[in-house]
C-alpha cells in the first residue's frame, strides 16, 4: 500500500531520484566523526526554528509586554519553560558547534582551493548565527538582555563613518525606544532566518559539489555513501547535542529571566558568555584607543578568516605544511579562551560586582514573584513601582534613611531619629513606657527629656508619685499595639493584646492617665503643650501615613510639635513629605515601613 | 552512481546488505527520535489553548434599578477586572448586556448574537422606545422578541439569558459567555 503510494508519487515528482541523489553522496576516505559538526549545526538550527515558531505564538514584542509575555511563557504556559529552555540553550549549543565546525574545517584544510567560496559562505553563516544570538538576547526585555545589547549597539555606533547610521538603523532612532525591540524582533524572526536559509543552501550545495576534505593520510580508495554511514554519525551527534541541551533546560527549569529592563537603574551589565572575550578586550583600550578593542581587533580577526584561503595556497592538506597560516587562528582561539577566563576571574574577585549582582538577583526574584498575579497594561516597571516590597526600600533609602534606621537601611552611627525596628509592637511600647529616652527611641532626638518614665521616679517628683504597675503597663502596651493592627487583623494567640479585657483596661488607662499630655481621639493635653502625639490609631497604617505626609498635624505629632520656638535649634526635625512624595508613594512607604518594623 | 560506490567497499555483498539495513534503520530511528523530541514540547506549547480552563461566571454590579424604565431595553456595560494571559486590568469593559425591567425583577440578555457573535441591537419601533420591538442582529438579520425568543433569521437559538439579582438597589448580573453557532446554550 505505502509502496504503491510512493510509486504513484514518484511517477509524478521523481522524488526517488532526488532522495537517492541526496543520500548516496560518496564520502571519499570514508565516513568520519570529524564531519558531524556541520550536520549537527543544521540539526540544532531546525530545533531552534521549531521552538522559535512555538515561542512566537506567545511572545509579544513591545517594551510593555515583552517581559510579561516571557514571564508567562516561563511560568504559566504549558510546556513554556521547556520550549524556552531548549531555545535558550540550543542557541548556545550552536555557538559552540560553530567553533568546533570552524576548527575542524581549518585543521583539515577544507578551506583550500577550490573550496574558498564554501569557506566564505561559512564565515557569513557564522556572522548570521552571532547576529541571532545578539538579537535574541534582547527579546525578553530583561535587565540582562537590555544592558548587554545596549552596550553592543553603542559599540556599533563607535565604528568610523558608518557607525552612527548602523546604530540608528538597529535601534530605530538615536535612542532606545519602542522601535528598538520591534526591529530586533524582525531581524531575529524574519531577516536573519531568510539569510541563513539562503546561505546554508549555497554552502551545502557547494560542499556537495566539492565533497569532503579527508585528512592527508586518509585511504582514498575507501568510499562510503552518505546514507547510512555518515548520516548515522550525524544523527547520533545531533541527538547527543540535543540531549545536552535538554538536560541543561531541565536543570535550569527553562532559562533565566532577570528583572524587567529599567533604563534608570544601575545594573552590572555583562554579555552572554560567548561575547565575554570581546567584553574583556574593551577594558584594555581607553580614550582614543578604544576603537582598537571595539572595532580594529575584531575586524582584523574577520579579515584574517577571510583571507586564510589566499594565504594558504601550497598544495596538500597536511597540517605540518600549514602551521604558519594557522598561527593567527591559534592566537585568536587561545586569546578568546584567555580573555573569557580573565573576565570570569575578575568578576569572581570583584566584591562590588558580586554585591550588585546579588542585588539584581533579589530584584529579579521579587519581580518574577510579583508577576505571578499578572502584569498591569502599563507594563512591568509600573508593577514594580506599585509594589511596597520593591519600591518601599528605595523610597526609605532616599527620604528616611538620613535620620532613621530600619533594618539594614540607614546608618546607626549617623542616625538622629528613632530606630524603627519593632516600632509600635508590644515590646517597643513597654520599653517606651519604661525608658522613653533610650538611645533607640528619643535618646538622640529633640524629644529627649520630654516624656517621663512611668515606672522610674523622676528626681523632681513629689510624694504623690507612684510607679505604674507591670500589669498596667502590659495593658497599655496591649491596647496601643492593638490600635496599630489592621481593622480585620486578629492578634497572635500568645500576644498581650490577644486578651480583649486587657486591651479594654489599657484603653481606660490611656484615656485617664496619658491624656494629661497626649491627645486621644482629638481630646486631651490638659496643659496645652501641644507636644505629645495622638494615641488613637497609634501605629496603624493611617497614623503612619499621616505622620509621613505631615508630622505637624493633630493627626499624629501635633501642629506645634516641630515648630514651637523652644524646640527650634535642637537638631533635625521631621519634615513633611506630602510635597516630595505622591499620596500613592506615601501610602506604599507606610505599608512597607509598618511591615518591616513589625516583622 | 550508488552501486558504483558500494562496490568499492571491501566487505562481501551479503554482510554489506545486512549491515546497511541495520544502519539505515538506526539512522531513521535516530532521526525520528530527534524530530519527536524537538517537536513534542513545541506542540504541547502551541496546543496549550486547547486545554485552557473554562471561564466561570461572575456577579457584576451594573446600574441602579431606578434607572431602568419598565419594559424598555437598555444596554449596559459590564465593568470588572480582567486577567488575560499575562495582563491584569482593573475596571475594564468586558462586554455588554441588555437589561429589561419587569417590575421588581430584571431580565438580562447577553448582547452576543448566538448565530456568529455579532452584537445585537434593540429594535426601535415607530411607536417609540417603549414599543417593545425586541432585538435584531445587524449582521445576518436574526430577530428576537422583547423576551429574547428567536422570531426569524439564522440564529440557532434564543438570546442567552443571564441570571440577575437586585442588591442594595443595584442590578447585579451573572456575566457569562456561551458557545456561538450551536443549538444548545453551553458556556465557553
Amino acid at each position: 500500500m505505502i509502496r504503491r503510494v510512493l510509486e504513484l508519487l514518484d511517477e509524478r515528482t521523481g522524488i526517488k531520484k532526488v532522495a537517492q541523489h541526496l543520500l548516496d553522496e560518496p564520502i571519499k576516505g570514508g565516513a568520519r566523526w570529524a564531519y558531524v559538526f556541520g550536520s549537527a549545526l543544521l540539526g540544532s538550527f531546525m530545533v531552534q526554528a521549531v521552538t522559535g515558531v512555538a515561542l512566537m505564538t506567545s511572545y509579544a514584542p513591545s517594551d510593555k509586554t515583552a517581559w510579561a509575555s516571557v514571564h508567562f511563557i516561563q511560568f504559566q504556559q504549558a510546556g513554556g519553560w521547556l520550549v524556552r529552555g531548549l531555545h535558550h540553550f540550543g542557541a548556545q549549543a550552536m555557538v559552540i558547534l560553530l567553533g568546533a565546525h570552524l576548527a575542524q574545517v581549518a585543521l583539515f584544510g577544507a578551506y583550500k582551493k577550490p573550496r574558498e567560496v564554501t569557506w566564505w559562505l561559512g564565515l557569513g553563516l557564522m556572522a548570521i548565527t552571532l547576529g541571532f544570538a545578539l538579537t535574541g538576547y534582547l527579546l525578553p526585555w530583561d535587565q540582562k538582555g537590555f544592558w548587554a545589547t545596549r552596550v553592543a549597539t553603542n559599540i556599533a555606533g563607535t565604528v568610523p563613518v558608518v557607525g552612527d547610521a548602523t546604530q540608528r538603523l538597529l535601534q530605530g532612532g538615536p535612542e532606545y525606544g519602542s522601535l528598538t525591540l520591534t526591529r530586533f524582533y524582525t531581524l531575529h524572526v524574519v531577516v536573519l532566518p531568510a539569510l541563513l536559509i539562503g546561505l546554508v543552501a549555497a554552502h551545502v550545495a557547494l560542499f556537495r559539489r566539492h565533497g569532503v576534505t579527508p585528512p592527508a593520510k586518509a585511504d582514498l580508495s575507501r568510499v562510503d555513501a552518505f546514507f547510512p554511514k555518515q548520516l548515522l554519525k550525524d544523527v547520533v551527534a545531533a541527538l547527543v547535542v540535543f540531549a545536552i541541551v535538554l538536560v541543561m533546560a531541565v536543570r535550569e527549569h527553562g532559562a533565566p529571566l532577570d528583572a524587567p529592563a529599567d533604563p534608570s537603574s544601575d545594573y552590572p551589565a555583562r554579555p552572554e558568555w560567548y561575547f565575554l572575550a570581546l567584553f574583556q578586550l574593551l577594558k584594555y583600550f581607553h580614550g582614543p584607543l578604544e576603537i582598537v578593542g571595539t572595532v580594529v581587533l575584531p575586524a582584523l580577526v574577520g579579515i584574517y578568516f577571510f583571507v586564510l584561503p589566499i594565504l594558504d595556497r601550497k598544495d596538500g592538506t597536511a597540517l605540518r605544511g600549514r602551521v604558519k597560516p594557522l598561527i593567527p587562528l591559534l592566537v585568536v582561539g587561545l586569546g578568546a579562551v584567555g580573555l573569557t577566563a580573565k573576565a570570569r576571574v575578575d568578576d569572581a574577585n570583584d566584591a562590588t560586582f558580586q554585591t550588585e549582582r546579588a542585588k539584581a538577583d533579589l530584584r529579579a526574584k521579587a519581580s518574577v514573584r510579583l508577576a505571578m498575579d499578572g502584569v498591569p497594561p502599563e507594563g512591568p516597571l509600573v508593577m514594580l513601582a506599585r509594589s511596597p516590597e520593591i519600591r518601599g526600600p528605595e523610597l526609605f533609602e532616599k527620604h528616611c534613611a538620613a535620620c532613621h534606621r530600619l533594618g539594614e537601611h540607614g546608618s546607626e552611627k549617623e542616625r538622629s531619629a528613632p530606630v524603627l525596628d519593632g516600632w509600635g509592637t508590644e515590646k517597643w511600647i513597654r520599653d517606651m513606657l519604661h525608658d522613653p529616652d533610650g538611645d533607640e527611641r528619643f535618646g538622640r532626638t529633640s524629644y529627649k527629656g520630654e516624656m517621663p518614665s512611668l515606672d522610674v521616679k523622676p528626681s523632681d517628683a513629689d510624694e504623690s508619685w507612684s510607679p505604674m504597675t507591670a500589669s498596667d503597663m502590659d495593658a497599655v502596651a496591649a491596647f496601643l499595639a492593638r490600635e496599630g493592627d489592621a481593622p480585620n487583623e486578629s492578634p497572635p494567640a500568645e500576644s498581650l493584646r490577644a486578651d480583649p479585657k486587657r486591651v479594654a483596661r489599657g484603653k481606660e488607662i490611656v484615656k485617664a492617665r496619658c491624656t494629661a499630655c497626649h491627645l486621644f481621639e482629638g481630646a486631651g493635653d490638659d496643659g496645652g503643650q501641644g507636644l505629645a502625639p495622638e494615641l488613637s490609631g497609634y501605629g496603624s497604617h493611617a497614623w503612619v501615613r499621616a505622620q509621613i505626609a505631615n508630622p505637624s498635624s493633630n493627626a499624629t505629632y501635633r501642629e506645634s510639635a516641630f515648630s514651637a520656638p523652644e524646640r527650634e535649634g535642637l537638631g533635625r526635625q521631621m519634615p513633611r513629605f506630602d510635597g516630595d512624595l505622591s499620596p500613592a508613594e506615601i501610602d506604599l512607604l507606610a505599608t512597607w515601613v509598618l511591615e518591616r518594623a513589625r516583622r | 552512481m550508488s552501486s558504483d560506490t558500494r562496490s568499492k567497499s571491501p566487505p562481501p555483498e551479503q554482510a554489506q546488505t545486512t549491515s546497511r539495513r541495520t544502519l539505515a534503520l538506526a539512522t531513521a530511528a535516530g532521526a525520528c527520535a530527534l524530530a519527536a523530541a524537538a517537536a513534542g514540547p513545541s506542540l504541547v506549547f502551541a496546543l496549550a489553548p486547547l486545554q485552557a480552563q473554562k471561564s466561570s461566571g461572575r456577579w457584576v454590579k451594573t446600574v441602579k434599578l431606578d434607572q431602568l424604565q419598565e419594559g424598555v431595553p437598555r444596554r449596559v456595560a459590564i465593568v470588572d477586572d480582567r486577567k488575560d494571559a499575562w495582563t491584569v486590568e482593573r475596571g475594564v469593559e468586558l462586554g455588554s448586556v441588555w437589561l429589561v425591567r419587569r417590575g421588581d425583577r430584571v431580565l438580562a440578555l447577553s448582547a452576543v448574537c448566538p448565530h456568529l457573535g455579532c452584537s445585537v441591537n434593540a429594535v426601535v419601533t415607530p411607536e417609540g422606545r417603549g414599543g417593545g420591538g425586541g432585538f435584531a442582529c445587524p449582521c445576518h438579520t436574526s430577530a428576537f422578541d422583547p423576551g429574547g425568543k428567536r422570531t426569524s433569521g439564522p440564529s440557532p437559538r434564543d438570546l442567552d439569558e443571564l441570571e440577575t439579582k437586585i442588591d442594595d438597589g443595584h442590578v447585579v448580573v451573572d456575566f457569562r459567555r456561551f458557545r456561538i453557532g450551536i443549538d444548545e446554550k453551553v458556556e465557553t
